[in-house]
């Protein structure tokens, strides 16, 4: 069989043929597992599309003068487009892509609960990323992904209106998604699995969907106002009529923190995943991590006015800080329940379990960073500078794009039937880790130190600090063309494997890789403990599963 | 229970004490970096705020240790070695542990969250004496004035004068977007919100010259908005700066050019105009980028309009920016007004004719490319006054 892995097409099913024709990723189609690639595709898209601009933003600010932009307006734009579609064009449809992929395969269900509905979500996506990056055509915005009025309405081109409508599309696609992945975990979860069996991945999605149907809304809210201020001649933040600036804040972040959750969770449960797996032992305090994601959730709803501390009235400050302190308490939950999950147990360097690792390392970093800031009093000097901006890189790239990662070396086997090549790998993540760290560390230092986010132009005793911070987020970037390469070429000419290569327990890995169409024959029955490593129970299920779903060059020697 | 159990017991509690003592030192050491990632304590409030971040870096530093410890230790002692396939142990949890790690992080964040309610109770009181100052930031320049005791004239300044110990409680607000008054080295920022008026304290305690930085994205010049603030070491000191600006406002100068020089950058009787935040004119020192430079404004006037005055092109500039625009830049010039004194954006014509009248003189020459007394004309003719 040494013919397969020569094979044509994209991935390889068990029978020999190609798992993903290109042209799947273009068609309107109902199955959810293309779904999700379509998503996954689509953002990667995106993912390249922001990095370029933050390898330009890094370019602009080696030196203290401009010199790669023409003017600050330049420069505005480009950080503006950089956030945004990281943000929603990239993280937010990665987790969903991960979630429609993943969470109907855990649950042992042939699909999404509404099929039609789940293809609707993703198709808005693909006109909202155009209509956000044509406003370059017509003057694009430069407010910030923040957009606070009245720069946003009075001063900014009408890119800033289409970005505005962009949001709009995918605020409906987020809670389009959310619903159905509601609906399908409340419904559709086999026989015999009760919530507190389901695999963390699935709490964590069910979770960060609860919050997506409930922010979402405010956010689309506050754009309608923005757009109306813009196009209508109304003055909601026009303080001028009668309007109010800081109406606009309250709005967005009300949305906007807990969307820090809806990025960070999915990966939270990601991780539980690709740890146990990787470590072969039992997560350690399943309960505690699923209820930490519930209180997360819930928490994150009281704790949005901490990003206004140098605007908000002063006597509400305390009651903000007070609860931004709590929220770290779940969190920390979280990073002793993976640390407990990993010890003692049999660690497998995968190059899912370094992302992982590297995950927990670099997010305890942000974690610090976010209590630090929650406190007023030294929030009102950090607030609005790089020690921001290194902080929620911490917690967006250090967290869940580290974890996208580690599950895209997790589950690119189960989805194309072939597995990454590791040494690849381990480039990408020693890389990627080095450079982060000495992109983002330096970033907190310049900002405690007195450089403000968001300027093209600073002071020149910045000059050096910068300097390491640039050539490090170049390292970062050409680490990420090593994942691209890795994924175009591994789909070619991965190791095939069989159902569950990393001998994993929960559902998806109880079908073939890719699953077919309906992705199990029969109804599967799940393993009673989805995390019960090291039991001769456990091992004989998976030995079971191995026998059923074998890997290409086994099935060609039975 | 044998003697094997009761001596493992007691190396692991051994080893826990170890443990921790190594952790605290470790995060003391990391604390003491804290002077060196933050700018000059330079106000009674930077101190106090220290203090504080001192704290979190050494539970922080504390905590970080501790999670990358045990990430190294488990890899080195829990990596499986070459040929082993077998499984961890069956462990789903510990209630104990998990309690004790959810109850110590819990009380850290009550313990840190009441300091740090301290602190603000202490840096926000309102101090006897202290020194008013209105602020005001305008798209890309910070201005102070202070009033004369006695005149309805005020002081106005780009630079922020006080001096050692003296409090001060400046009254905040802006004339156009959200901008935020940032002074690292007394560690204090507000936001200025457009229709509102914000208040910002501090004592300095140091004497110096220390920037002023814009924390809020306000446009294309952003990251040029600073400004300093200078602490005389005495009141004395700051009275000899004050007393000067004070006369030359109190005895403005007879020549139109000369008022309009002092006007461009001592402000007029709206305080101070914001010009210096977007052009360029390096007779006065000004070096932002966003706005066309100045300096030889006179010549390029008279060839900018077939047919027009230097006078009228400059006049017709200033209270109208948009009607010439210089290619390659936006309208983006604050609109100015003559008629209602209440707004911020006033201008009495008598200020808008001695700034004319000194935009005439950057000439390559240096030689008045106007004919002052021909202005007032000029302006009744256009329907102006």
């Amino acid at each position: 069989m040494a013919t397969i892995t020569t094979t044509p097409g994209l991935g390889i099913r068990s029978d020999g043929g190609a798992a993903i024709r290109a042209s799947d990723l273009l068609r309107w189609t109902l199955d959810h597992k293309l779904i999700g690639l379509q998503y996954m595709a689509s953002s990667l898209f995106f993912f390249i599309v922001g990095g370029a601009m933050a390898m330009l933003i890094r370019w602009e600010l080696l030196t203290p003068a401009l010199d790669l932009m023409a003017d600050g307006t330049q420069y505005n734009a480009l950080m503006t487009m950089h956030g945004s579609v990281m943000i929603f064009l990239w993280i937010i449809p990665m987790m969903a892509g991960f979630g429609n992929y993943l969470v109907p395969l855990m649950l042992g269900a042939k699909d999404m609960a509404f099929p039609w509905l789940n293809a609707f979500a993703f198709w808005l996506i693909p006109p909202a990323g155009v209509l956000m990056i044509a406003g370059w055509l017509v003057g694009p915005p430069e407010a910030g992904w923040t957009s606070y009025p009245p720069l946003s309405t009075i001063f900014s081109p009408d890119g800033q209106t289409m970005w505005a409508m962009s949001l709009h599309l995918l605020g409906i696609s987020s809670i389009l998604g959310a619903i159905n992945f509601v609906v399908t975990i409340r419904n559709m979860r086999p026989e015999g699995m009760t919530y507190w069996k389901m695999p963390l991945f699935v709490w964590a999605v069910l979770a960060t969907a609860i919050i997506q149907v409930l922010a979402t809304p405010f956010l689309t809210g506050g754009l309608t106002l923005l757009i109306l201020d813009r196009v209508a001649g109304t003055s909601f933040f026009d303080p001028g009529s009668g309007g109010d600036v800081l109406l606009w804040q309250n709005v967005f972040w009300f949305y906007s923190h807990p969307a820090v959750y809806i990025m960070i969770l999915p990966g939270f449960g990601m991780v539980s995943e690709v740890l146990s797996v990787h470590a072969r032992k039992s997560v350690f305090g399943y309960r505690a991590i699923g209820l930490s994601s519930m209180s997360i959730a819930l928490v994150g709803f009281t704790v949005w006015a901490h990003h206004m501390f140098t605007s908000l009235q002063p006597a509400l400050r305390i009651p903000f800080m007070i609860t931004s302190m709590i929220i770290a308490v779940p969190t920390g939950i979280k990073i002793f329940s993976w640390l407990g999950t990993i010890w003692g147990g049999k660690i497998r360097f995968t190059t899912a379990m370094l992302f992982a690792l590297g995950f927990i390392s670099l997010f305890v970093f942000g974690g610090i960073g976010g209590v630090m800031l929650a406190s007023v009093p030294v929030d009102i000097h950090l607030h609005d500078t790089y020690f921001v901006v290194g902080h929620f890189h911490f917690t967006l790239f250090g967290g869940s794009v580290f974890l996208i990662f580690a599950g895209i070396y997790h589950w690119f086997p189960k989805m194309t039937g072939r597995r990454m090549d590791e040494r690849l790998g381990q480039i990408h993540f020693w890389a990627a880790y080095v450079g982060f760290f000495f992109t983002f560390v330096p970033q907190h230092i310049a900002g405690a130190l007195g450089l403000p986010r968001r300027v093209a132009m600073y002071d020149p005793q910045f000059t050096n600090i910068n300097t390491v911070i640039s050539l490090a987020a170049f390292l970062l970037g050409i680490s990420s063309l090593v994942l691209v390469y890795n994924i175009l070429r591994s789909l070619r000419h991965g190791e095939p494997v069989g159902g569950n290569p990393w001998r994993a327990l929960t559902l998806e890995w109880a079908t073939t890789s890719p699953p077919p169409p309906w992705n199990f024959r029969g109804d599967p029955v799940p393993y009673d403990d989805p995390y019960g490593y090291g039991s001769d129970e456990a091992t004989a299920y998976l030995d079971a599963v191995d026998r059923r779903f074998p890997a290409p060059e086994e099935a060609a020697g039975a | 229970m044998n003697q094997s159990d009761n001596s493992n017991s007691l190396m692991t509690v051994v080893w826990i004490v170890v443990a921790f003592v190594l952790l605290v030192v470790g995060g003391l050491i990391i604390a003491e970096a804290t002077p060196l990632v933050l700018p000059p304590q330079a106000s009674a409030e930077a101190a106090q705020v220290d203090e504080l971040f001192k704290i979190m870096m050494a539970l922080g530093g504390s905590i970080w240790l501790l999670v990358q410890g045990a990430i190294v230790y488990s890899v080195i002692r829990f990596r499986a070695r070459p040929g082993d396939d077998s499984d961890g142990p069956l462990i789903h949890g510990n209630s104990t542990l998990e309690f004790i790690w959810t109850l110590i992080p819990s009380i850290t964040v009550v313990i840190l969250s009441i300091i740090s309610f301290q602190v603000w109770v202490d840096i926000t009181a309102a101090r006897d004496n202290a020194q008013h100052v209105q602020a005001r930031g305008a798209r890309f320049l910070w201005s102070f004035s202070y009033e004369i005791p006695g005149e309805t004239q005020t002081v106005n300044s780009p630079v922020l004068h006080t001096w050692v110990g003296q409090p001060v409680v400046l009254s905040l607000e802006t004339t156009d977007v959200n901008h935020a008054f940032w002074v690292p080295a007394m560690r204090i920022k507000q936001d200025l919100l457009a229709g509102r008026r914000a208040e910002a304290r501090f004592t300095p305690v140091l004497a110096g010259e220390f920037p002023v930085v814009c924390a809020e994205l306000c446009g294309s010049g952003h990251g040029g908005m600073q400004a300093s603030i200078v602490v005389h070491e005495d009141e004395e000191s700051f009275l000899a700066w004050f007393d000067d600006e004070a006369f030359i406002i109190l005895n403005p100068p007879d020549d139109p050019a000369e008022g309009g020089e002092l006007l461009m950058t001592a402000g007029g009787v709206a305080g101070l105009y914001a010009c210096a935040g977007c052009h360029t004119l390096e007779a006065l020192g000004w070096d932002a980028i966003v706005a066309p430079a100045l300096d030889g404004v006179a010549d390029r006037a008279a060839t900018r309009v077939p047919g027009m005055e230097v006078e009228r092109y400059l006049l017709r500039s200033l209270y109208f920016p948009g009607e010439f625009l210089v290619p390659g830049y936006d309208n983006l010039m604050p609109q100015h007004q003559y008629q209602d004194p209440e707004q911020a954006n006033y201008m009495p014509l008598e200020e808008g004719v001695n700034i004319v009248a000194y935009l005439c003189t950057l000439t390559a020459g240096g030689e008045s490319a106007c004919n002052v007394d021909m202005i007032p004309d000029m302006m009744s003719e256009m329907g102006m006054g």
